[in-house]
Protein backbone atom coordinates (compact mmCIF):
# COMPACT_ATOMS: atom_id res chain seq x y z
CA UNK A 1 0.00 0.00 0.00
CA UNK A 2 1.25 3.41 -0.61
CA UNK A 3 1.02 4.85 2.69
CA UNK A 4 2.20 8.75 1.38
CA UNK A 5 -0.47 8.74 -1.28
CA UNK A 6 -3.31 7.52 1.77
CA UNK A 7 -2.19 9.65 4.17
CA UNK A 8 -2.57 12.62 1.69
CA UNK A 9 -6.13 11.71 0.83
CA UNK A 10 -6.58 10.99 4.04
CA UNK A 11 -6.36 14.57 5.01
CA UNK A 12 -8.32 16.13 1.86
CA UNK A 13 -11.13 13.72 2.78
CA UNK A 14 -11.73 16.58 5.30
CA UNK A 15 -11.96 18.93 2.82
CA UNK A 16 -13.38 17.28 -0.24
CA UNK A 17 -17.09 17.61 0.27
CA UNK A 18 -16.66 21.48 0.73
CA UNK A 19 -16.72 21.78 -3.12
CA UNK A 20 -19.50 19.39 -4.30
CA UNK A 21 -22.06 22.23 -4.53
CA UNK A 22 -21.01 24.07 -7.37
CA UNK A 23 -19.40 20.31 -8.78
CA UNK A 24 -22.86 18.75 -8.53
CA UNK A 25 -24.52 21.52 -10.05
CA UNK A 26 -22.15 22.08 -13.16
CA UNK A 27 -20.60 18.65 -13.42
CA UNK A 28 -22.99 16.31 -12.12
CA UNK A 29 -25.72 16.29 -15.30
CA UNK A 30 -22.65 15.02 -17.20
CA UNK A 31 -21.28 12.34 -14.80
CA UNK A 32 -24.88 11.27 -14.67
CA UNK A 33 -24.97 10.73 -18.45
CA UNK A 34 -21.78 8.78 -18.69
CA UNK A 35 -22.05 6.85 -15.67
CA UNK A 36 -25.78 5.69 -17.26
CA UNK A 37 -24.02 3.43 -19.54
CA UNK A 38 -22.68 0.96 -16.51
CA UNK A 39 -23.54 -2.35 -17.24
CA UNK A 40 -23.00 -5.50 -15.59
CA UNK A 41 -20.60 -6.11 -12.88
CA UNK A 42 -19.21 -2.51 -12.06
CA UNK A 43 -16.05 -1.02 -10.13
CA UNK A 44 -15.65 2.32 -9.38
CA UNK A 45 -12.10 3.41 -8.76
CA UNK A 46 -11.81 5.94 -5.86
CA UNK A 47 -14.76 6.21 -4.44
CA UNK A 48 -13.74 9.72 -2.62
CA UNK A 49 -16.15 10.67 0.05
CA UNK A 50 -18.86 9.16 -2.26
CA UNK A 51 -20.37 12.08 -3.60
CA UNK A 52 -20.72 10.69 -6.82
CA UNK A 53 -22.88 7.45 -5.90
CA UNK A 54 -25.90 9.95 -6.64
CA UNK A 55 -25.06 9.98 -10.19
CA UNK A 56 -25.17 6.15 -10.55
CA UNK A 57 -28.35 4.64 -12.46
CA UNK A 58 -30.41 3.08 -9.35
CA UNK A 59 -30.22 -0.65 -8.96
CA UNK A 60 -26.82 -1.13 -9.75
CA UNK A 61 -24.36 -3.70 -7.67
CA UNK A 62 -21.39 -1.56 -7.83
CA UNK A 63 -18.24 -2.40 -5.85
CA UNK A 64 -16.61 0.91 -5.19
CA UNK A 65 -12.22 0.94 -3.75
CA UNK A 66 -10.24 3.92 -2.16
CA UNK A 67 -6.87 3.86 -0.84
CA UNK A 68 -8.34 6.38 1.95
CA UNK A 69 -10.21 5.01 5.19
CA UNK A 70 -10.80 8.55 6.07
CA UNK A 71 -12.79 8.79 2.54
CA UNK A 72 -14.10 5.52 2.89
CA UNK A 73 -15.56 6.07 6.46
CA UNK A 74 -17.34 9.57 4.47
CA UNK A 75 -18.59 6.74 1.93
CA UNK A 76 -20.69 4.77 3.97
CA UNK A 77 -23.05 6.99 4.84
CA UNK A 78 -23.49 8.28 1.00
CA UNK A 79 -23.31 4.47 0.17
CA UNK A 80 -25.91 3.42 2.51
CA UNK A 81 -28.94 6.09 1.03
CA UNK A 82 -28.38 4.48 -2.65
CA UNK A 83 -30.89 2.35 -4.12
CA UNK A 84 -28.83 -0.90 -5.41
CA UNK A 85 -25.85 -2.14 -3.47
CA UNK A 86 -22.37 -0.63 -3.17
CA UNK A 87 -19.81 -2.41 -1.13
CA UNK A 88 -16.60 -0.34 -0.15
CA UNK A 89 -13.51 -1.73 0.17
CA UNK A 90 -9.69 -0.13 0.90
CA UNK A 91 -7.64 -0.74 -1.75
CA UNK A 92 -4.67 0.43 -4.13
CA UNK A 93 -5.64 0.70 -7.65
CA UNK A 94 -1.92 -0.56 -8.95
CA UNK A 95 -2.49 -4.32 -6.32
CA UNK A 96 -5.99 -4.93 -6.84
CA UNK A 97 -6.90 -7.98 -4.58
CA UNK A 98 -9.65 -8.98 -7.44
CA UNK A 99 -9.21 -11.83 -9.85
CA UNK A 100 -8.60 -11.14 -13.76
CA UNK A 101 -11.79 -10.85 -15.75
CA UNK A 102 -14.46 -9.88 -12.58
CA UNK A 103 -15.71 -6.99 -14.14
CA UNK A 104 -17.73 -5.31 -17.08
CA UNK A 105 -17.86 -1.91 -16.48
CA UNK A 106 -15.10 0.17 -14.55
CA UNK A 107 -15.84 3.97 -13.46
CA UNK A 108 -13.59 6.66 -12.42
CA UNK A 109 -13.95 10.55 -11.67
CA UNK A 110 -11.20 12.42 -10.79
CA UNK A 111 -9.06 9.78 -10.28
CA UNK A 112 -5.71 9.19 -12.39
CA UNK A 113 -4.90 12.94 -11.62
CA UNK A 114 -3.91 11.30 -8.35
CA UNK A 115 -2.82 7.87 -9.19
CA UNK A 116 1.39 8.18 -8.69
CA UNK A 117 1.59 5.45 -11.41
CA UNK A 118 -1.18 6.28 -13.90
CA UNK A 119 -0.19 3.66 -16.13
CA UNK A 120 0.30 0.78 -13.44
CA UNK A 121 -3.13 1.26 -12.22
CA UNK A 122 -4.64 1.55 -15.88
CA UNK A 123 -2.77 -1.75 -16.55
CA UNK A 124 -4.66 -3.29 -13.04
CA UNK A 125 -7.64 -2.37 -14.33
CA UNK A 126 -7.69 -3.95 -17.47
CA UNK A 127 -6.70 -6.79 -16.18
CA UNK A 128 -9.92 -7.05 -13.56
CA UNK A 129 -12.38 -6.05 -17.15
CA UNK A 130 -13.72 -9.04 -19.11
CA UNK A 131 -12.60 -8.95 -22.51
CA UNK A 132 -15.02 -6.32 -24.30
CA UNK A 133 -15.68 -4.43 -20.98
CA UNK A 134 -15.63 -0.79 -20.84
CA UNK A 135 -13.76 1.77 -18.59
CA UNK A 136 -16.21 4.86 -17.89
CA UNK A 137 -14.11 7.99 -16.94
CA UNK A 138 -14.27 11.51 -15.71
CA UNK A 139 -11.54 13.02 -15.60
CA UNK A 140 -8.90 16.66 -15.38
CA UNK A 141 -6.04 16.44 -18.03
CA UNK A 142 -3.01 19.10 -19.04
CA UNK A 143 -4.95 21.53 -21.59
CA UNK A 144 -3.35 21.39 -24.74
CA UNK A 145 -4.40 25.37 -24.84
CA UNK A 146 -0.20 26.65 -24.52
CA UNK A 147 -0.36 29.32 -22.07
CA UNK A 148 -3.31 26.77 -19.83
CA UNK A 149 -0.81 24.04 -20.14
CA UNK A 150 2.23 26.10 -18.88
CA UNK A 151 0.15 27.29 -16.46
CA UNK A 152 -0.85 23.56 -15.06
CA UNK A 153 2.87 22.51 -15.51
CA UNK A 154 3.76 25.13 -13.19
CA UNK A 155 1.21 24.75 -10.69
CA UNK A 156 1.26 21.11 -10.44
CA UNK A 157 4.49 21.11 -8.22
CA UNK A 158 2.82 23.30 -5.53
CA UNK A 159 -0.87 21.31 -6.07
CA UNK A 160 0.04 17.73 -5.98
CA UNK A 161 1.34 18.10 -2.17
CA UNK A 162 -2.10 18.19 -1.12
CA UNK A 163 -4.03 17.58 -4.02
CA UNK A 164 -3.98 16.00 -7.48
CA UNK A 165 -1.59 16.43 -10.63
CA UNK A 166 -2.61 19.32 -12.70
CA UNK A 167 -0.95 18.06 -16.06
CA UNK A 168 -1.52 14.33 -16.74
CA UNK A 169 -2.04 12.90 -20.08
CA UNK A 170 -4.90 10.52 -19.26
CA UNK A 171 -6.27 9.67 -22.86
CA UNK A 172 -2.49 8.80 -23.86
CA UNK A 173 -2.28 6.60 -20.91
CA UNK A 174 -5.17 5.38 -21.69
CA UNK A 175 -3.78 3.73 -24.56
CA UNK A 176 -0.21 2.96 -23.04
CA UNK A 177 -2.62 0.74 -20.80
CA UNK A 178 -3.94 -1.03 -23.58
CA UNK A 179 -7.24 0.24 -24.12
CA UNK A 180 -9.19 1.22 -27.43
CA UNK A 181 -10.41 4.53 -27.34
CA UNK A 182 -14.36 4.31 -27.56
CA UNK A 183 -14.93 8.09 -27.50
CA UNK A 184 -13.57 11.42 -25.81
CA UNK A 185 -15.30 14.50 -25.17
CA UNK A 186 -14.35 18.06 -23.76
CA UNK A 187 -17.11 18.65 -21.48
CA UNK A 188 -14.92 21.73 -19.88
CA UNK A 189 -12.40 23.23 -22.30
CA UNK A 190 -10.04 20.50 -23.15
CA UNK A 191 -9.44 20.04 -19.38
CA UNK A 192 -12.16 18.12 -18.41
CA UNK A 193 -13.12 15.28 -20.32
CA UNK A 194 -15.33 12.35 -20.34
CA UNK A 195 -13.29 9.28 -21.89
CA UNK A 196 -14.75 6.03 -22.74
CA UNK A 197 -12.79 3.01 -23.56
CA UNK A 198 -12.78 -0.73 -24.05
CA UNK A 199 -10.18 -3.84 -23.22
CA UNK A 200 -10.77 -5.67 -26.87
CA UNK A 201 -11.26 -9.27 -26.30
CA UNK B 1 -47.65 16.99 -12.59
CA UNK B 2 -44.60 15.36 -14.25
CA UNK B 3 -44.99 18.07 -17.03
CA UNK B 4 -45.05 20.69 -14.31
CA UNK B 5 -42.45 19.13 -12.60
CA UNK B 6 -40.14 18.72 -15.51
CA UNK B 7 -40.71 22.56 -16.40
CA UNK B 8 -39.61 23.33 -12.63
CA UNK B 9 -36.65 21.41 -13.21
CA UNK B 10 -35.59 22.97 -16.41
CA UNK B 11 -36.57 26.60 -14.65
CA UNK B 12 -34.27 25.62 -11.73
CA UNK B 13 -31.20 24.33 -13.97
CA UNK B 14 -31.41 27.44 -15.75
CA UNK B 15 -31.03 29.66 -12.89
CA UNK B 16 -28.50 28.05 -11.75
CA UNK B 17 -26.35 28.57 -15.04
CA UNK B 18 -27.01 31.96 -15.25
CA UNK B 19 -26.27 32.62 -11.56
CA UNK B 20 -23.15 30.21 -12.09
CA UNK B 21 -22.72 32.49 -15.60
CA UNK B 22 -22.55 36.09 -13.07
CA UNK B 23 -20.06 34.64 -10.77
CA UNK B 24 -17.73 33.10 -12.99
CA UNK B 25 -17.27 37.22 -14.54
CA UNK B 26 -17.64 38.44 -10.93
CA UNK B 27 -14.87 36.10 -9.65
CA UNK B 28 -12.77 36.68 -12.43
CA UNK B 29 -13.16 40.65 -12.17
CA UNK B 30 -12.19 40.41 -8.49
CA UNK B 31 -9.44 38.46 -9.31
CA UNK B 32 -8.21 40.81 -11.94
CA UNK B 33 -8.98 43.97 -9.33
CA UNK B 34 -6.88 42.54 -6.64
CA UNK B 35 -3.68 41.69 -8.87
CA UNK B 36 -3.92 45.41 -10.74
CA UNK B 37 -4.15 46.76 -7.25
CA UNK B 38 -1.55 44.82 -5.29
CA UNK B 39 1.07 45.01 -8.11
CA UNK B 40 0.69 48.41 -8.31
CA UNK B 41 1.58 48.79 -4.68
CA UNK B 42 4.42 46.56 -5.00
CA UNK B 43 5.36 48.02 -8.39
CA UNK B 44 7.40 51.57 -8.85
CA UNK B 45 7.66 53.50 -12.13
CA UNK B 46 11.52 53.21 -13.67
CA UNK B 47 11.50 49.62 -11.85
CA UNK B 48 13.21 47.45 -14.10
CA UNK B 49 10.46 45.52 -16.34
CA UNK B 50 11.88 41.93 -16.06
CA UNK B 51 11.89 41.82 -11.97
CA UNK B 52 8.21 43.69 -12.27
CA UNK B 53 6.42 41.62 -14.56
CA UNK B 54 8.14 39.03 -12.42
CA UNK B 55 6.55 40.53 -9.43
CA UNK B 56 3.55 40.41 -11.07
CA UNK B 57 3.24 37.07 -12.28
CA UNK B 58 4.23 35.71 -8.40
CA UNK B 59 1.61 37.95 -7.31
CA UNK B 60 -0.92 37.14 -9.40
CA UNK B 61 -0.36 33.70 -9.04
CA UNK B 62 -0.54 33.62 -5.71
CA UNK B 63 -3.56 35.87 -5.47
CA UNK B 64 -5.57 33.56 -7.82
CA UNK B 65 -4.43 30.46 -5.92
CA UNK B 66 -6.05 31.76 -2.46
CA UNK B 67 -8.62 33.45 -4.07
CA UNK B 68 -9.34 31.11 -6.23
CA UNK B 69 -9.81 28.35 -3.93
CA UNK B 70 -12.28 29.99 -1.58
CA UNK B 71 -14.67 30.67 -4.51
CA UNK B 72 -14.54 27.47 -5.92
CA UNK B 73 -16.44 25.90 -3.09
CA UNK B 74 -19.50 28.22 -4.59
CA UNK B 75 -18.43 28.53 -8.56
CA UNK B 76 -16.70 24.91 -9.24
CA UNK B 77 -13.32 24.52 -9.51
CA UNK B 78 -12.07 24.40 -12.84
CA UNK B 79 -14.69 27.29 -14.01
CA UNK B 80 -12.70 29.48 -11.15
CA UNK B 81 -9.14 28.42 -11.52
CA UNK B 82 -8.73 28.08 -15.22
CA UNK B 83 -9.70 31.50 -16.11
CA UNK B 84 -8.22 32.97 -12.93
CA UNK B 85 -5.10 31.76 -13.44
CA UNK B 86 -5.14 33.14 -16.55
CA UNK B 87 -5.99 36.56 -15.45
CA UNK B 88 -3.38 35.99 -12.07
CA UNK B 89 -0.53 35.11 -14.02
CA UNK B 90 -0.43 36.78 -17.56
CA UNK B 91 -2.70 40.11 -16.06
CA UNK B 92 0.15 40.28 -13.28
CA UNK B 93 2.99 40.59 -15.92
CA UNK B 94 0.93 43.07 -17.85
CA UNK B 95 0.41 45.17 -15.02
CA UNK B 96 3.73 45.25 -13.81
CA UNK B 97 4.83 46.09 -17.47
CA UNK B 98 3.12 48.92 -17.17
CA UNK B 99 3.45 49.84 -14.08
CA UNK B 100 7.02 50.02 -14.02
CA UNK B 101 6.87 52.02 -16.83
CA UNK B 102 4.74 54.80 -15.56
CA UNK B 103 2.02 54.15 -18.42
CA UNK B 104 -0.59 52.89 -15.41
CA UNK B 105 -3.27 54.07 -14.20
CA UNK B 106 -3.84 57.56 -12.48
CA UNK B 107 -6.09 56.97 -9.50
CA UNK B 108 -6.70 53.84 -7.68
CA UNK B 109 -10.12 53.55 -8.91
CA UNK B 110 -9.06 53.83 -12.62
CA UNK B 111 -6.74 50.86 -11.82
CA UNK B 112 -9.56 49.14 -10.27
CA UNK B 113 -11.80 49.69 -13.04
CA UNK B 114 -8.57 48.66 -15.63
CA UNK B 115 -9.00 45.43 -13.85
CA UNK B 116 -11.87 44.73 -13.87
CA UNK B 117 -12.59 44.97 -17.46
CA UNK B 118 -9.75 42.88 -17.85
CA UNK B 119 -10.85 39.72 -15.84
CA UNK B 120 -14.42 40.11 -17.96
CA UNK B 121 -12.60 40.06 -20.60
CA UNK B 122 -10.55 36.73 -19.87
CA UNK B 123 -13.65 35.03 -18.29
CA UNK B 124 -15.45 35.86 -21.74
CA UNK B 125 -12.62 34.72 -23.99
CA UNK B 126 -12.11 31.29 -21.74
CA UNK B 127 -16.01 30.82 -22.27
CA UNK B 128 -16.29 31.63 -26.38
CA UNK B 129 -13.07 29.19 -26.27
CA UNK B 130 -14.95 26.64 -24.12
CA UNK B 131 -17.79 27.14 -26.27
CA UNK B 132 -15.63 25.80 -29.41
CA UNK B 133 -13.63 23.01 -27.67
CA UNK B 134 -16.96 21.54 -26.19
CA UNK B 135 -18.11 18.41 -27.13
CA UNK B 136 -16.50 14.68 -28.84
CA UNK B 137 -13.06 14.70 -30.04
CA UNK B 138 -13.05 11.06 -30.84
CA UNK B 139 -16.19 9.29 -31.62
CA UNK B 140 -15.18 5.87 -32.74
CA UNK B 141 -17.91 3.81 -31.93
CA UNK B 142 -19.96 6.50 -34.88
Amino acid sequence: MDTATQRKWDKASRTLDLFAFAEDRRLGPHKRRLFSKMSGATLMVAAGTGNDFKFFPPSMNVVAIDISPKMLERAALKAATYTGSIELREMDVCALEFAGATFDTVVTACTFCSVPKPIVGLRELRRVLKPNGQILMFEHVRSAIGPLGILMDLMTPLVSRFGPDLNRDTVGNVQKAGFRLRRVENVYLDVVKIIEAVKEA
Amino acid sequence: MSTLIRRLQIAGRRNWTMLFTIGDYLAGMLISVATALVVRALVWPGMDMVIAMLIGMAVGMVLHFVLGLVLSALLGMFETMMPGSLIGMYGGMLFGMRDSMAAGSATLGATALVGAVFGAIVVLGVKIYDRTLRGPVVDAAG
